[in-house]
């Protein structure tokens, strides 16, 4: 029989960095197949190598014995690969017709479309999925497995070739149990038929209750591949992390805690529930957690960007829900992730991007100094190591780690006492990351109470006096002193059942 | 396609220090091209007509002419600039202006004094505003389509206060002088325009409020996460457009002397023609004062020099779209070439 998938020594660099290396892989027909890693492990780039966005240095792929074209998306989809990414690629307001007639066109009689036609061939489609529902519905209105169950859809029924692998992207991710459920017999049923199944996956349950075999990357080189069967969780993750976890001490920040700055108790949002967080005076608190976990979130909620239950006690003060100008005014800062939708405005200059949190400083006799206004934003811009370092440059003309500063600059200027930085280092690169590392550890020294959000869990033990460890939206895990490594972290955001050791 | 995006984005975020794209000292003896080239263009609509039509063109009384018909246009595209900075549209500011004109005259007809009228004009247009706002706001309607819906009815308000006729006696003669009477050779709607146009240079560039419209309009979200009461902000935006829609509307009443249902709606693609291509000028890529008034004088000049020429009368909506899409279209190749 001939293998689904083979891939042989397939290398890939990135500017002088190894993304993959030498990497081979198999997967059969009907097999359902994990891969699993650490970010940056080299799983994304293998699979946008088989889409065809990357060209590979050096290595080949074989799809049902037959060389694969690489380097170009329309030759791996006519070899039979089939990709269905984490946001499913779904236009929400249009129905499942519409969106499957995205991959396969419309069948038109006489230029006009029979919409009976198309809605009885989607139906099918589902069926044949194990799915039944009104193809008419928008797809923004159904469950969140239904909507997978669309997307894999598509991927299967595209015109051209007959698929022959099937490439999913964290599939359940955000999943309820019961949806996750109904998601696995669907691919336990395109399995079935004899397609093969590769998934990527940092959840731990996925793998097990899914996958048959399954496949570690780690640091670009294949680890092992092997039946899930007979794998423990704490084997899989010593493989993903390449270290045992007790082998690791190291001599972790020891915390001065001051007066207690933030209090929060039962707090819930979307994906959390029932958290409770303190952070003191001068410590830097981490908190810690695969997507979905509730991380995402926490930091809107904490500042009032987004909804919450909960108390919030800053400073022993009462804090609003959902007014950020109130959190701001009772001295917290944000620093939110995705800086060009959250924080950063692209068309202004630096100095009113900085000032904008507290222009009235610069107010005399009922006239905003700009001459004042721009000392001041110079003398942070130097002290950040902002370049260029103009005050009158616009925001959209600096690269991504001088943005980030900027709006750092914009929080520390206003001196918090709690500081929210969430993803601070993203899309940033390496030295601005460590200026920026810099800044919060001095902002610490000065008795600022700083709450980290990160999936960079590298930058959490870098940074913090202690982590919180989100899972499913409780904290499972508060890691501080000789255990806080970032494979502590890891493994404590995807482990299943590990006993809470705080 | 998603994919696609989250390949690009690293490569383009993750240079280390991008060069400055140009050395600050230059910009400083540069002559501007780009941020006055507004003023080259109306230097050179000048000197052209000058020497075609040097009679008739280049004299006081024409000069007169093109400042006192553009001051109304001029007192409305301003009003629009505090939305359009806080990325709202108002289109419902030809209405007010028309509605206010309605009111002010039909209070004088009715005996009513004119100081009282104006009140009420004003008082109007910032109730018009505060409905746009709360549709807008708490409905989270889309500001074209909730402001064009308003217009609709303020037209209707229009026609309901006039009972669709015109309306031109019991005028007060001291009504007129507001919008008649000669300053220094020029018309006081054009002194309106300038006392207008101080002040609101002096809100959007030197106190904090023009600061969070901006924001607002820039990226309401980042505004919010930055502590701006976003809500309140384009509250307010909405409120001034409808205020000095208002305000405009009685200048125009005491220029016309009469008032007709529909007085407005000749008013609103001008403003906003002046609006979008004043972005262009002074601060490229941001509605402002200096460059909307620039923007309003350059085309009636333009238009004012053909009709001399004796240019059939269509030119004038000809010369005010062409000039209008070519400089934005213009505008938007310098930015993505800055970019």
């Amino acid at each position: 029989m001939t293998s689904a998938l083979t891939v042989t020594g397939m290398t890939k660099t990135f500017g002088g960095q190894r993304a993959l290396d030498d990497v081979s892989l198999t997967v059969e027909p009907g097999e359902i197949r994990a891969l699993v890693g650490q970010n940056g492990c080299g799983k994304s780039t293998l699979i946008k190598i088989l889409a065809g966005f990357h060209d590979p240095d050096s290595g080949s792929a074989e799809v049902g014995g037959t060389a694969l074209t690489l380097g170009s998306g329309p030759a791996s989809e006519a070899a039979g690969l089939r990709f269905v990414h984490q946001d499913l690629g779904l236009v929400g307001n249009l129905d499942t017709v519409d969106n499957l007639a995205l991959g396969m066109g419309y069948r038109s009689y006489k230029g006009a479309i029979r919409w009976s036609d198309e809605r009885k061939r989607a139906q099918e489609a589902l069926r044949s999925l194990g799915y039944e529902f009104d193809v008419r519905r928008p797809v923004a209105s159904l469950a969140m497995s239904e909507r997978t169950a669309v997307a894999i859809a598509r991927a299967l029924s595209a015109s051209g070739s007959e698929p022959k692998l099937l490439v999913l992207d964290e599939p359940t991710a955000n999943l309820p149990a019961v949806e996750a459920q109904r998601l696995y017999q669907l691919i336990h049923r395109v399995s079935a038929t004899g397609l093969a199944v590769l998934f990527v996956s940092h959840h731990f349950d996925e793998v097990f209750e899914l996958a048959q075999t399954v496949t570690v990357l780690r640091d670009g080189r294949h680890v092992i591949t092997r039946p899930v069967e007979g794998l423990t969780e704490p084997d899989l993750v010593e493989l993903v992390i390449g270290r045992s976890l007790e082998e690791f001490h190291h001599d972790a920040k020891a915390a001065e805690k001051g007066a207690v700055v933030l209090d929060a108790t039962e707090l819930s949002g979307e994906a959390v529930h029932g958290m409770n967080l303190r952070v003191h005076a001068g410590e830097i608190v981490g908190v810690a957690g695969i997507t979905g976990s509730g991380r995402e979130e926490l930091a809107g909620m904490v500042f009032g960007g987004v909804w919450r239950e909960g108390e919030i006690l800053m400073q022993g003060k009462h804090l609003h829900r959902m007014r950020p100008d109130l959190s701001m005014a009772m001295g917290i800062g944000l620093v939110p992730a995705e800086r060009h939708a959250n924080a950063a405005f692209m068309a202004s200059s630096l100095r009113e991007n900085v000032t904008l949190v507290e222009p009235g400083r610069h107010v005399r006799g009922w006239v905003l100094r700009q001459r004042s206004e721009r000392t001041d934003v110079s003398a942070w811009l130097e002290k950040l190591d902002v370049r260029p370092r103009n005050t009158e440059f616009n925001m959209a003309q600096l690269s991504g780690g001088n943005q980030q500063k900027v709006v750092m600059a914009r929080w520390l200027r206003k001196e918090p006492k709690l500081l929210i930085l969430d993803e601070p280092t993203q899309g940033v690169d390496v030295g601005a990351k460590a200026d920026i590392h810099r800044l919060i550890d001095e902002a610490a020294t000065l008795g600022t109470g700083v709450l980290v959000t990160s999936t960079d869990h590298e930058e959490l033990v870098r940074l913090c006096h202690r982590v919180l460890v989100l899972r499913k939206g409780r904290v499972v895990d508060e890691i501080f002193g000789p255990r806080l490594t970032s494979e502590t972290i890891t493994a404590a955001t995807i482990g299943r059942d590990q006993p809470n050791a705080a | 396609m998603t994919v696609n995006d989250q390949a690009a984005e690293p490569v383009a975020t993750e240079q280390p220090d991008a060069p400055p794209a140009e050395a600050p000292t230059k910009r400083r003896f540069s002559l501007g091209m780009d941020r006055f080239s507004g003023l080259y263009v109306w230097a050179a609509l000048l000197i052209i007509f000058a020497i075609w039509v040097p009679n008739l063109f280049l004299t006081a009384s024409n000069a007169r002419i093109v400042a006192g018909s553009e001051a109304i246009t001029a007192i409305v595209a301003l009003g629009l600039i505090v939305p359009v900075a806080a990325g709202a549209f108002d289109l419902s500011i030809a209405g007010t202006l028309g509605l206010s004109v309605c009111i002010i005259m039909w209070m004088q007809e009715n005996g009513y004094s004119w100081v009282l009228g104006i009140f009420v004009c004003l008082l109007v247009g910032l109730l018009v505003g505060l409905l746009n706002a709360f549709v807008v706001v708490k409905l989270k309607v889309d500001s074209f389509i909730a402001t064009l819906g308003m217009s609709s009815i303020l037209v209707a308000a229009c026609y309901w206060v006039t009972d669709g006729q015109q309306i031109v006696s019991g005028i007060s003669p001291d009504f007129l002088v507001l919008g008649q009477k000669l300053v220094f050779g020029l018309p006081l709607p054009v002194f309106y325009m300038i006392g207008l146009a101080v002040i609101l240079w002096w809100l959007l560039e030197y106190t904090p409020v023009g600061r969070y419209l901006y924001a607002v309009g820039g990226n309401p979200q980042a505004a919010r996460l930055a502590g701006v009461r976003v809500d309140r902000i384009t509250t307010g935006a909405f409120m001034l457009s409808g205020l000095i829609a208002a305000f405009a509307g009685v200048v125009l009443a005491a220029k016309l002397g009469s008032a007709s249902p529909d007085a407005g709606t000749s008013y609103l693609l001008p403003a906003f023609s002046a609006v979008f291509l004043g972005a262009t000028q002074i601060k490229p890529g941001r509605v402002n004062v200096l460059g909307t008034l620039i923007a309003i004088f350059l085309l009636a000049t333009g238009v004012k020099g053909l009709q001399l020429v004796g240019t059939p009368s269509y030119v004038k909506d000809l010369f005010n779209g062409l000039a209008l899409i070519i400089a934005v279209a213009l505008a938007a190749r310098t930015a993505r070439r800055r970019a």
